[in-house]
């Protein structure tokens, strides 16, 4: 068996070292690393699941579920006794609570791109990374919508933004506010998220039903795959469904970041009165997806040894497009300084050069610059995109950048706007925090549970990556190229 | 004939029983339900998911929207006369507190006072108030009121039920006789402005031989009643004509917030401060003082000195205006050349002058007059003929009479609305003196600190229960009538004063015979107090006066004034005053002019000090509440509170505002008890009058600190366009100059307002009918705040409490702005009143994603309460963020019980008796926010409507309009080519017409009219001016 050793250099294969296997690329690293044959990707995928969760699982979901219960303490006491709890003022009217909204719906962004765009660019290696991507896409997009709901000063009157029949008028939501373009393209975007991961899992919720040796969980698993039974038909369908829905997805991964920045882009406040948002946001999302995903998916392989499907190569991957999304979002972090000079307009010149690089509040652009847009340049070299520890410090690194710069966007912008009058200041109160936290810990439970419950990778589409054959054939062909030609002619003539 | 019978089956013809069961069952079959055996297995068929989503759906929707707790309110079962439910009675009255001077007008709704307004008939104040007077109306439903008679258990018991044992009005009056029966008597009152209360009280004086009547002003105006009886023959104050005026010079003087009668001298100075674009001309006015007074920030060029050099500062304007005193030695170069500039100006201005002290000093205020003599103001801005009564007290009267109590020597103290052992310089000395009082009676109205020590508690009605009459200017009376029944067991002063001098007439009975006598006729009567005042003709010339003051002597008895070292000046703030009206959260909330604090007084500190104590103006300081507190000794006194650094006050000032640190909440109330320190300690007695200031002070750090509420934390508006400000020399000579910033957006056509967009083929809403729009005046707008207590009290704003503050969840829909600009010590002041600008291109509707603010068909920019679920995006996006959020639930509107944020008792069964049912209470969780006070509006188009003809101008007022004693802001319909609105926009001042960030093409409807300053130097003007030529050299 030719097995590498997990980040063994592809380049210095066997096939270098004997020259036989000429017709082999030297330069395209497997997608997968190990012979593993379906029964071996099946094993190495589904038995987690059949096991006893270990013991850092329970800590880490207990770990969670405290923080769950700690954010729905916080949002409880929020809603009984009025936004006022929170430091928000009659200046900043927004704060923690959308700045992670944007935060985790941008993190969402990965999921989908993964899923999505590099299905219909026919990228193999996502397969390793998929389900986990848009699991995390998912449970994100579930953090965010929070925000929305609990920001509301009259959360029980929420139904009001749903354009139902009524009896007041009828009294229509307003199609103009950009809040309710975000109403419909999270849920939009939420609904085509879950169709699609679900969808996916269908095929593998069958395995782990048919391998079941439980009662309850053949029933539940059954329940679950909605009765696939692998026939020809179902796969046609299934993968008729899978493009249908990343053809929907696609246009999502630009759309709703777009859509999401029009909340600030559309307004007439100085720092969110900018046509570069939507670009800039969905770089922006993309580049914190990525860094989410390759924080989950570290811990992930780690922890269940599924270092063989995701891979240094998928690492280094996601760190080129961190490297790229960074250096957009930095380009664009420039554009707005050089057009907040370049207006001549006083308001937008003292927004960001007066209350944001600098002020009580620069501090947090400072941190916002570092994180996203000066360390992620250590991934031009290629020794550190492949650094495992350097890419999951960078991958928090990334995250809090983000979060800083919608804390920037949102907050340095509407502490001092136009009237001096009104100026003030934002510090977050213990329910904001506890807020968000809590968000961490419904995020973190359901990541836990679908680490524990559901196949962390596309079982039934690595398989279709998996080059078991022709490695079966070179394997064989190896015999024979170690023979000397004589005795290969003459048992060839034997035939 | 028998029916055949036809069968259908073999059971139906022989009548089984199975067949009889057959029958009686209706449905022979089994109906179509799928049954299962248990619950959970029970299935949903696949046609009944939807409606089942759709019920549960439904039943979610109904069930989350109707969970809002119902009130009940019960109706009138007889409807009273006089009163249609719904519509307002308004009767005539008079603030007359302290020897203030205001008629009113006040709304009543179904029986109940909600707000007052200034009496318009009243040629003093034309209709003026001031925000004291505004939140009056709340003091009726104050819960801190007594609210039966009784008798003293003393300081024992903890609880107020406990400690006034409740008498029966028969049974204290016999006990108060008893009491006071031959012995001499003392009323202590403030001041009277009362002729009849004052006959009655002399006739309840005469029954007890030796006794008399003090008069004590908790703030004393005493040397200037000395200095005009010294100098004219006359203890009495002249009435003042700044109307008159081309030169006014305050020597610390803040007429137009606390002295005398402000909302009388605001209206006056309102006058000449207004342009006549086609003839500009205004007043000029100096102002010299210690701190910065509202007063101050609205003069055209004012100096600073030493509170100790308030007298050296009148003897050297006298020395130049040659009034044969010598000149002092005055150290301060811009001081000395400002009193030389004032003089200068005096010298051309004969006969057109004004000048005017803030000084309680008999010696000063000789020189005073010394200076308006030799101006020829005497006849001409001062009317000796018609005196005003605004103050009567005496300070060596008190003095004696404090002595008189500690010898025992008086018999009966009889305490009517003072508080001496509060407000007097040595209340300790009052509060021995008044255990060896004979016998304590109080008529205040409420457990104050003197009332604790009198024995018998005889609470008084509040004005707005009360019969009553005033005389503010000799002369000139206004009346005041009951607006509602007593609302407890209180009893007029009057009648109790009537009963104990054995006189059976009713108080109001007395009052009326006593007018009838004078007016003729019961008709005569009623008619006047219809009105409400009784003026002499118009027309009679201003008397002058002989000045016999003794110069000389005065000049001579000037103390020297230090010159060096911290002095400590005390002032009033213009919301609260001297602090007898303290425990109200309208004006506890509303901020201050100057410092824009709220619920504190604070040490005012110069930039000086506050850098000897490592505080700094800048961001730290702007973005946190904590202030450092400082300790301030003087006259052997020490107080500790925060500083407050307040630009433009004097280098080595320290100024304290009075009023504050009253006694325990449970007693004074709770917007009053224990908030801030009690500065009337450093009061002093100089022999003759008392002094407000303190000379000698010592100021140490105390390492702690202590949060202030302000509502606005930055001081400067950083050159932006937002207020717009010139020079009159400047205006006369380019009046296009206010607005050159606006000429650039002349490349989007010649109607800004109309041509710059980018949808020119749209549809633009024409505005057929009304649409309206506000001019704000910012050169007679001078930050009293009179209008923010009037929009509190007309539109149910909330009170939140100093916390809340803190957070900068304050309610009010109007705010003023102030902001400093030029030199760091020496600033100049500008106030901007803002309110919601009812943008016709509002940035706040089109983000609301329920369209919960939405644009009327005339121009207003509207709130759907009900519909507003709270997401605040509005008020991010509103460019002059005007916008309040109900962060908590401040008056139970809530959905959820329980939650409650009520700091000020503003949310007792009383206090809400105060609401104006026009208007909802918001409840939490939604915005709110300026509506032009739609419900006038409506009323006045419903009145028009009914009485078949178009709304006049001037019949819809905002309840801001109203009350502005200087018509700074004029409200009405633009369409309507005769009002005011329409002249001021497009006839009379449009170079002085702009509109607040007008580039955003939000198209605001309040435009703004720039502030000139009547002023020398021009570096505002000319900086605009250079830079204007810049950009043209750029170009």
């Amino acid at each position: 068996m030719n097995k590498r050793s997990p980040g063994s250099d592809p380049g210095m294969s066997k096939a270098q070292n004997t020259m036989h296997l000429k017709y082999e690329s030297t330069l395209r690293e497997p997608l997968i690393d190990g012979v593993k044959d379906y029964h071996q990707v099946t094993e190495d995928i589904i038995s987690p699941i059949e096991a006893k969760p270990g013991k850092l699982w329970y800590i880490g979901l207990f770990i969670s579920v405290l923080l769950l219960l700690f954010g729905v303490f916080s949002v409880t006491w929020e809603v009984y006794w009025g936004t006022g709890v929170w430091n928000l003022n009659k200046t900043i009217g927004w704060g923690w609570d959308i700045t992670n909204f944007v935060w985790w719906v941008g993190i969402g962004h990965a999921g989908t791109l993964i899923s999505a765009i590099l299905l219909l660019f026919r990228q193999g290696w996502r397969t390793g990374v998929n389900r986990a991507a848009e699991a995390m896409t998912i449970f994100a997009v579930m953090c965010a919508g929070q925000f929305p709901i609990w920001h509301m000063g009259r959360v029980w009157m929420a139904f009001f933004v749903m354009p139902y029949p009524n009896t007041r008028g009828p009294l229509w939501v307003n199609f103009n506010s950009p809040l309710l373009w975000d109403v419909f393209a999270i849920s939009t975007y939420f609904t085509v998220s879950l169709l699609f991961w679900y969808s996916g899992l269908l095929p593998d919720f069958a395995t782990v039903r048919d391998r079941a040796k439980t009662k309850l969980r053949k029933y539940l698993y059954g329940v679950a795959s909605f009765g696939w039974t692998g026939s020809t038909k179902h796969w046609q369908r299934h993968e008729s469904l899978s493009l249908v829905l990343a053809g929907l997805s696609t246009p999502l991964v630009l759309s709703v970041h777009t859509i999401v920045s029009f909340d600030f882009a559309t307004s007439v406040i100085p720092g969110w009165h900018t046509t570069i948002f939507p670009p800039y946001f969905v770089a922006g999302a993309i580049f914190s997806g990525f860094a989410m995903v390759q924080t989950l998916l570290i811990i992930t392989r780690k922890i269940l040894g599924l270092e063989d499907y995701i891979t240094l190569g998928h690492v280094e991957a996601m760190n080129k497009v961190i490297v790229l999304t960074g250096s957009i979002v930095g380009v664009a972090y420039l554009t707005e300084l050089f057009m907040a000079w370049y207006s001549g307009v006083q308001y937008e010149f003292d927004t960001f050069y007066k209350f944001r690089a600098a002020g009580p509040l620069g501090w947090s652009y400072w941190i916002m610059m570092t994180c996203n847009v000066i360390s992620p340049q250590v991934f031009w070299f290629r020794k550190m995109r492949r650094n495992i520890m350097v890419t999951f410090i960078m991958s928090i690194i990334v995250n809090i950048g983000m979060w800083f710069e919608r804390f920037v966007i949102i907050c340095t912008s509407l502490y001092r706007d136009y009237l001096p009058s009104s100026w003030s200041y934002y510090r977050p109160s213990w329910p904001e925090v506890g807020f968000y936290l809590g968000t961490f810990g419904l995020f973190f439970t359901c990541y836990f549970l679908f680490a524990k419950y559901f196949p962390v990778i596309a079982v039934a589409e690595i398989k279709s990556i998996l080059k078991t054959s022709g490695q079966n054939f070179k394997e064989k062909m190896d015999v024979y190229e170690e023979q000397d030609a004589e005795k290969f002619a003459h048992d060839q003539a034997h035939h | 004939m028998e029916q055949k019978k036809y069968w259908k089956g073999l059971e139906e013809l022989h009548n089984t029983t199975a067949h009889q069961e057959v029958v009686k069952n209706e449905f022979r079959e089994d109906l179509p339900f799928e049954e299962s055996d248990s619950f959970l297995g029970a299935t949903t068929p696949r046609r009944d998911f939807l409606k089942y989503l759709g019920f549960t759906t439904a039943a979610a929707t109904i069930a989350a929207s109707c969970d809002i707790p119902v009130k009940k309110a019960i109706p009138y079962v007889n409807k009273p006369q006089d009163i249609t439910p719904g519509v307002p009675n308004y009767y005539a009255s008079a603030y007359t507190v302290d020897g203030e001077y205001v008629p009113l007008v006040v709304k009543t709704r179904e029986g109940r006072p909600i707000k007052v307004e200034g009496n318009e008939m009243s040629s003093i104040t034309g209709g003026s108030t001031t925000a004291r007077v505004q939140g009056s109306v709340l003091a009726l439903y104050d819960v801190a009121r007594l609210r039966y008679p009784g008798i003293n258990n003393g300081p024992d018991k903890t609880k107020l039920e406990e400690r006034i044992k409740e008498l029966t009005f028969a049974e204290l009056d016999k006990q108060v006789a008893a009491a006071i029966a031959g012995k001499p008597v003392v009323l202590l009152s403030s001041t009277l402005l009362s002729p009849t209360t004052k006959k009655l009280i002399g006739e309840f004086l005469a029954k007890y031989p030796g006794s008399r009547h003090v008069t004590y002003d908790a703030v004393s105006y005493s040397g200037m009643l000395l200095a005009n009886e010294a100098s004219y023959g006359k203890r009495a104050l002249p009435t003042y004509h700044f109307e008159n005026a081309k030169v006014i010079v305050s020597l610390g003087a803040d007429f137009l917030g606390t002295w005398l009668n402000p909302s009388e001298y605001s209206r006056q100075y309102g006058a000449t401060r207004k342009i006549n674009a086609k003839n500009p001309e205004m007043s000029k006015h100096f102002h010299f003082e210690s701190m910065m007074s509202l007063t101050g920030a609205n003069a055209d060029e004012r100096f600073t000195h030493r509170p100790s050099e308030a007298g050296v500062v009148a003897q050297a304007l006298l020395a130049a205006l040659g009034g044969g005193v010598s000149a002092p030695v005055i150290a301060d170069a811009r001081l000395k050349e400002g009193i030389a500039k004032a003089a200068k100006a005096i010298q051309a201005n004969p006969g057109k002058t004004l000048v005017v002290s803030g000084s309680n000093d008999q010696n000063v205020q000789t020189l005073v007059n010394a200076i308006n003599n030799l101006a020829g103001a005497n006849g001409a801005t001062i009317d000796w003929a018609v005196t005003a009564n605004y103050r009567q007290g005496i300070d060596a009267d008190m003095v004696q009479l404090v002595n008189d109590m500690n010898a025992g020597s008086v018999g009966a103290l009889l305490v009517y609305g003072v508080n001496p052992a509060y407000d007097y310089f040595d209340a300790e000395k009052f509060k021995a003196g008044i255990k060896k009082v004979g016998v304590a009676v109080s008529f205040n109205d409420r457990y104050d600190e003197t009332t604790e020590l009198c024995k018998y508690i005889v609470p008084d009605h509040h004005y707005l229960e009360s019969w009553g009459d005033a005389e503010g200017r000799t002369g000139y009376f206004a009346f005041v009538q009951p607006t509602i029944a007593p609302l407890f067991k209180t009893r007029a002063f009057q009648s109790s004063l009537l009963t104990w001098s054995g006189n059976a007439t009713a108080w109001e009975d007395y009052l009326k015979n006593e007018w009838i006598a004078k007016l003729g006729s019961q008709e005569a009567w009623d008619k006047t107090l219809q009105d409400g005042v009784i003026e002499p003709a118009a027309g009679a010339a201003l008397a002058g006066a002989s000045f016999t003051g003794d110069v000389a002597s005065a000049s001579a008895r000037i103390a020297a004034p230090k010159t060096s070292g911290f002095e400590l000046a005390l002032y009033e703030k213009v919301a609260i005053g001297n602090g007898k009206e303290a425990n109200n959260p309208w004006l506890q909330e509303m901020p201050d002019p100057i410092t824009r604090s709220t619920w504190d007084n604070y040490a005012c500190v110069s930039n000086k000090v506050a850098k000897t104590f490592k505080t700094e103006l800048g961001d730290d300081y702007e973005i946190n509440a904590e202030k450092q507190v400082l300790k301030i000794t003087a006259k052997g006194k020490t107080v500790e509170l925060p500083l407050l650094i307040v630009p433009g006050i004097h280098p080595e000032t320290i100024a304290i505002a009075v009023g504050y640190g009253r006694g325990k909440k449970q007693y004074i109330g709770k917007a009053a008890g224990e908030v801030g320190k009690n500065a009337y300690p450093f009061v002093s007695f100089n022999g003759t009058t008392f002094d407000y200031f303190a000379p000698e002070a010592k100021v140490e750090a105390t390492g702690s600190t202590y949060e202030i509420g302000l509502t606005q934390t930055h001081n400067s508006y950083e050159g932006r366009p937002i207020v717009k400000e010139t020079t009159l020399e400047e205006f006369i000579k380019n009046p296009k100059e206010v607005n050159h910033d606006r000429e650039h957006l002349a490349q989007y056509g010649a109607d800004f307002r109309n041509d710059a967009t980018l949808y020119t083929g749209g549809t633009k809403f024409e505005y057929p009918g009304i649409k309206w729009g506000m001019s704000i005046d910012l050169n007679t707008c001078f930050g009293c705040g009179a209008c923010v207590v009037a929009c509190t009290a007309e539109n149910n704003v909330s009170v939140v409490g100093k916390e809340q503050v803190i957070k900068a969840h304050e309610m009010h829909w109007l705010r003023i702005d102030r902001y400093f600009s030029g030199d760091e010590n020496n600033p100049e002041v500008v106030f901007q009143p803002m309110l919601c600008q009812h943008c016709d291109n509002a940035p706040c509707e089109n983000v609301c994603p329920v369209a919960a603010t939405n644009h009327s068909s005339e121009g207003i920019n509207q709130m759907a309460y009900n519909r507003c679920i709270g997401t605040r995006y509005c008020a991010n996006n509103c460019p002059y963020k005007v916008r309040r959020f109900n962060w908590r639930d401040w008056n139970g509107a809530d959905s959820f019980e329980g939650n409650l944020l009520d700091t000020a008792d503003m949310n007792d069964a009383l206090t809400r008796m105060v609401l104006n049912p026009d208007v909802v209470v918001r409840s939490r969780g939604t915005m709110e926010k300026c509506s032009f006070c739609v419900q006038r509006l409506q009323d006045a188009k419903l009145t028009a409507k009914k009485a078949g003809r178009p709304m006049k101008d001037g019949e819809a007022r905002t309840a801001c309009q109203q009350a502005c004693a200087t018509d700074a802001i004029v409200f009405g319909n633009i369409n309507d080519k005769e009002s005011r609105i329409y002249k001021v926009r497009n006839e009379e001042q449009q170079d002085r017409l702009y509109y607040v960030l007008e580039e955003t093409h939000v198209l605001p409807s309040i435009n703004y009219l720039a502030k000139i300053r009547n002023k020398d130097a021009a570096p505002v003007a000319a900086a605009h001016g250079a830079e204007h030529k810049k950009e043209e050299a750029h170009h």
